[in-house]
């Protein structure tokens, strides 16, 4: 794994990596690639893969409301709000 | 050099469930912000979605409508992405195993009648909404649509212009609310669309780099958003240079579009399968009963408008065109038994009402009640047509019952002969020279005659009576 | 009277007998704490609520299951009104409008929440050294790790605070550190306890379970925290048995598989002789050893960091700064608000699986590793289904060694991942799985697994009760074997 996908990934998951322990992290994450290149190692070929251990389908629900108006505890719990919104730094489209 | 345009359009129907699609929280429109956020809706560490299965059937209804075909196991998968109104940091959609796949509508312009392939309809869940200008320097963000559930319908790209895109959304449309799986609002963001647009060199086979156009939520705009992107694509091939692959946004205002490549950047969503949600099945049995209980659609009302009730093809095709006319069509008929009468009076002056107003009929004040009745009052010569004019005029205002306006107003027919006679005979009386005129042969004469017993009348003569009683008289 | 090192029945006894009172056991609970505020595997106290609830249950005594016993609560569980944070200064101030349903149903059986225990970031690590909120001590020696993710559960338990703990275990994170500490700790079948309000790691493979000091403890709070979950798509609606009732069937007639393929060479001579020490004493009560084969073995460790890294990196994005959690001081805007909220908010391990998982999904790979990986995890699952066909229970060593150094392991991530090398496989599989203390080296635990198959907890928590009542192993505590 190279610097610069280093980079793509970090802006993918909005992380940034001091410049200190860059070359430290570029170099783990190396490694864990090619420790997981094991896998290379199975024959997987016509294999279904697996996404969860419960081979079962969705238990699904009616369509009713059942949710309480919330605004107020919601609100309160972010990091900043008004009465009536979450607020952010402004977004230019 | 002649260019070809190929468009495709995804759209976004707002699915018209109670609840949300992974979540209890409403999905009422104009609520008072945040008030329908539930926690799941809210993205609060630990919580879990559990699938409406009302969203499946309202799809499945889509699908059915569309002779495409249903996937009865169906999974869902993440789309990562950050954005204020994504509250979790990844959507909840079908990519790998969509519930709909294959379908195809019929669309027409003035100039033909054509099919598009529908390529997949999926259902995912709908984002908050970033308020921008309402606060200095702050973003606010309401989260009451977030996870509201969408059917995302993907056409192939066979749309060859900008009417026909319109024609196929305006088809999608009057489809979905046949169905009764969405409203159709468009001023309430209940469709939306994506267009995608490209052109190419006239006969060539392959694809031209696309843009996509983002967010569209009108007729017009979808019509003057691909005209205007169709130019500039143009006007950058001929100069040499080549399309980029990117999103680009329509300012009504300006009439153009721009380029948002801030939004592409890096534009990796890192889908996989969402491991807290297993395959959602439908089995044979729900889809027997989805089938058996479609809404008869509007190809199938308008010919049974023609052949069992005898309306011109013409009277048809207008009624059943949008769900709303047709139920007040259909509503307005069972009070009276002259349904051809209700179709020239809706086809004729309703509509140009709705015309001048520019509202849907649902949005006016008439009932189906109120309207047979009027049309009854007609039939059983209370009033006569021109009257029924104005009293359709009266009710369009105030939505008065239609036998209160006759009675206030006076307007019942009068149909007593006598007193058309002695209104008829003082006409004649008094206007010898249009007289002797009429009989030397000026026959046009005629309805002026008719036009002064109506004026003296105040409208209130049977036309009937009054053009026998004349017609005996100037003999 | 002391409830130190006291097991739930002891102390349900206690109480029934009227040798100590509720309140009093939730005061000596809370002088424990600080007794052993050294440890420092408490994030989050709940000590007014803990003492008001006492007291209700002594005036007013309801007959509840666990009524009155003491339970400390792993911090990824969301608790209403009380600090939720997961070792991350992210949800440093996190107070959750909700609480879990393991943690609605343990409190409706009587058991009364002390705390919040301390943990690796996010559940990710297994020393317990990716905490924000600092190393948790083993109660067993200064400088020892406690293992993780459940550092905090597992020492409170084996220092004798409480009789129980709340606990999670993704890849170990249960049985490893009851290994370490010296406990019994039980992972049940993915599905059992709902996963509504357990902040998620890996959906996948997160699974809730108790931490206690016997075998029998676990069965009485897993009765207990078990439930059909509305709430939870993923909770089975398999029927719920009484993990009691099967705790002394004899083990005659049982077979235990041991895994051939399973390389012991790299572990501790000692690690391994204790290991076969404990098959003899389970062939003493009746068992027979029969040799299986798990040849995709060796591939859990690598599966597994695709898997759960894939899960995490998107689990993990709603952590941004904008509705809830901590967000960096005045971002100049969206983007600076994004980077510098999750830059500060999460420690190097979780970044680094975050990165993994971005890496592993992102365009170009996701076939190569994730879907491989999820492909192989199959090829597990079914090794196991086939070898479940003849025989009870699997057993392997729960961990590589005893516990070790802090530090130890923290510059290298892939010796600290391959900790979790016998583990992995149950929580790929879904399968039921606990550890109990087999041993002592050198005044350290050590623990030996026992998997079992789908559903099937009654079996590994019968052949952990049969071990525990001809062995002593389980009574061995930091300050002398109990008697």
């Amino acid at each position: 794994m190279d610097k610069k996908t280093v980079t793509t990934i970090s802006y993918l998951s909005r992380l940034r990596i001091d410049k200190e322990k860059e070359e430290k992290i570029v170099q783990d994450l190396d490694n864990i690639i090619e420790f997981v290149d094991q896998l290379n190692d199975a024959d997987t070929s016509d294999v279904e893969p697996l996404t969860n251990p419960l081979e079962k389908t969705a238990k699904t629900r009616s369509d009713q409301i059942t949710a309480k108006n919330l605004k107020k505890e919601l609100l309160e719990i972010a990091p900043s709000s008004n009465d009536d919104y979450f607020l952010v730094p402004r977004v230019v489209e | 050099m002649s260019w070809e345009t190929v468009i495709g359009l995804e759209i976004h129907v707002q699915l018209s469930t109670k609840s949300k699609l992974f979540s209890g929280g409403s999905t009422e429109f104009g609520a008072e912000s945040n008030t329908h956020v539930d926690l799941i809706d809210m993205g609060l560490p630990g919580v879990l979605p559990v699938a409406n299965k009302e969203a499946f059937y309202k799809a499945i209804r889509f699908g059915l409508a569309t002779g495409a075909k249903i996937n009865q196991e169906s999974s869902f998968d993440r789309k990562n992405y950050f954005y204020p109104d994504l509250p979790k940091g990844y959507q909840i959609t079908q990519m790998t195993k969509p519930i709909v796949e294959k379908g195809s509508i019929k669309i027409a312009t003035d100039e033909s009648e054509k099919v598009i392939n529908i390529t997949r309809a999926h259902l995912e869940e709908d984002a908050g909404k970033s308020i921008h200008d309402l606060f200095e320097g702050k973003t606010g963000v309401d989260l009451n649509r977030a996870g509201t559930p969408l059917l995302e319908i993907v056409s192939e790209p066979e749309i060859s212009n900008a009417k026909e895109a319109v024609a196929y959304f305006k088809a999608i449309r009057q489809l979905v609310t046949f169905l009764d799986i969405c409203d159709g609002n468009m001023a309430q963001g209940s469709m939306r669309c994506d267009v995608n647009v490209s052109i190419r060199k006239s006969g060539d086979k392959k694809l031209g780099t696309r843009a996509e156009l983002k967010n569209i939520n009108s007729f017009k705009f979808i019509e003057k958003a691909i005209n205007y992107e169709i130019d500039r694509q143009i006007r950058v091939i001929e100069s040499g240079e080549s399309v980029v692959q990117e999103t680009r946004l329509y300012d009504s205002e300006k009439n153009e579009t721009r380029s948002m490549r801030s939004k592409e950047e890096a534009n990796d969503y890192r889908y996989f399968p969402c491991p807290d949600l297993l395959p959602v099945v439908i089995s044979d049995k729900e889809l027997k009963d989805i089938k058996n209980n479609l809404p008869e659609l509007p190809e199938e009302k308008e010919n049974r408008y023609i052949s069992e009730i005898g309306l011109e093809e013409s009277e048809a095709k207008i009624i059943s065109s949008s769900k709303t006319m047709a139920n007040m069509f259909e509503e307005a008929s069972s009070k009276t038994d002259d349904a051809k009468l209700i179709a020239k009076w809706l086809v004729g002056d309703i509509s140009a009402l709705l015309n001048k107003d520019n509202i849907d009929i649902e949005e006016s004040n008439l009932t189906p009640e109120n309207f047979g009745k009027l049309i009854k009052r007609i039939s059983d010569n209370t009033i006569s047509g021109k009257i029924a004019k104005s009293v359709l005029e009266e009710i369009w205002e105030s939505g008065s019952d239609v036998d209160e306006i006759i009675k206030t107003k006076g307007l019942v027919q009068i149909q007593d002969e006598s007193i058309l006679e002695e209104i008829a005979m003082k006409i004649v009386e008094s206007n010898p020279d249009q007289v002797a005129a009429y009989k030397s042969g000026k026959d046009k004469l005629f309805g002026f005659f008719v036009g002064q017993v109506m004026k003296e009348t105040g409208g209130k003569a049977n036309p009937k009576s009054v053009n026998e009683i004349l017609k005996k008289l100037l003999k | 009277m002391t409830i130190k090192y006291k097991t739930i029945k002891e102390i349900k006894n206690m109480i029934s007998q009227k040798e100590i009172s509720n309140k009093e056991i939730i005061k000596e609970v809370f002088d424990q704490i600080q007794e052993n505020e050294h440890l420092n595997a408490f994030i989050t106290l709940n000590k007014e609520a803990a003492l008001k609830k006492s007291e209700d249950l002594d005036n007013n005594p309801i007959d509840l299951p666990l009524a009155g016993i003491p339970i400390a609560q792993k911090d990824l569980f969301c608790t209403k009104g009380l600090r939720t944070t997961c070792g991350s200064r992210i949800l440093n101030n996190f107070i959750p409008p909700y609480s879990a349903t393991v943690i609605e149903n343990l409190e409706n059986a009587g058991c009364i929440s002390i705390g919040k225990t301390n943990m690796d970031e996010f559940a990710m690590g297994s020393s317990n050294e990716t905490s924000f909120f600092g190393n948790v001590e083993n109660p067993w020696g200064k400088n020892l790790v406690p293992g993780g993710s459940s550092g905090g559960s597992a020492a409170a338990v084996s220092a004798g605070i409480v009789p129980a703990a709340s606990a999670t275990d993704t890849g170990g994170s249960i049985r490893q550190p009851a290994s370490l500490c010296g406990i019994t700790g039980l992972k049940p079948t993915y599905g059992r306890i709902s996963r509504w309000g357990m902040i998620a790691f890996a959906s996948s493979l997160d699974q809730a379970g108790p931490m206690a000091r016997t075998a029998e403890d676990c069965a009485l709070l897993l009765n207990q925290m078990c439930s059909h979950d509305k709430k939870d798509t993923t909770s089975l609606d398999d029927a719920i048995p009484n993990f009691e009732e099967n705790l002394n069937q004899p083990l005659k007639d049982k077979k235990i598989g041991i895994v051939k393929d399973l390389d012991l060479s790299s572990l501790d001579n000692e690690v391994v002789k204790v290991y076969e020490d404990s098959l003899k004493e389970f062939e003493a009560l009746g068992a027979s050893l029969i040799d299986i084969s798990l040849p995709n073995l060796s591939l859990s460790v690598p599966t597994y960091y695709v898997v759960a890294p894939a899960e995490c990196s998107s689990n993990l994005s709603r952590f941004d700064g904008v509705k809830f959690g901590r967000r960096s001081e005045d971002p100049k805007d969206l983007e600076e608000l994004y980077i510098k909220s999750r830059s500060e908010g999460f420690g190097d391990e979780v970044k680094r699986r975050i990165l993994i998982g971005s890496y592993v999904l992102s365009a170009g790979y996701y076939d190569a590793y994730y879907k491989k990986a999820q492909q192989v995890r199959r090829l597990i699952k079914n090794d196991f289904d086939k070898a479940f066909s003849n025989i009870d229970v699997i057993m392997t060593p729960t961990t590589r060694g005893p516990a070790f150094e802090m530090g130890s392991k923290g510059n290298d991530p892939i010796q600290m991942y391959l900790e979790d090398l016998f583990t992995i496989s149950a929580n790929l599989a879904g399968l039921p799985a606990i550890s109990i203390p087999n041993g002592n080296i050198d005044n350290k635990p050590t623990g030996i697994q026992i998997i079992g198959n789908f559903l099937d907890e009654s079996s590994i928590l019968n052949f952990a009760h049969m071990f525990q009542t001809s062995t002593n192993w389980h009574k061995y505590t930091p300050e002398g074997v109990k008697e």
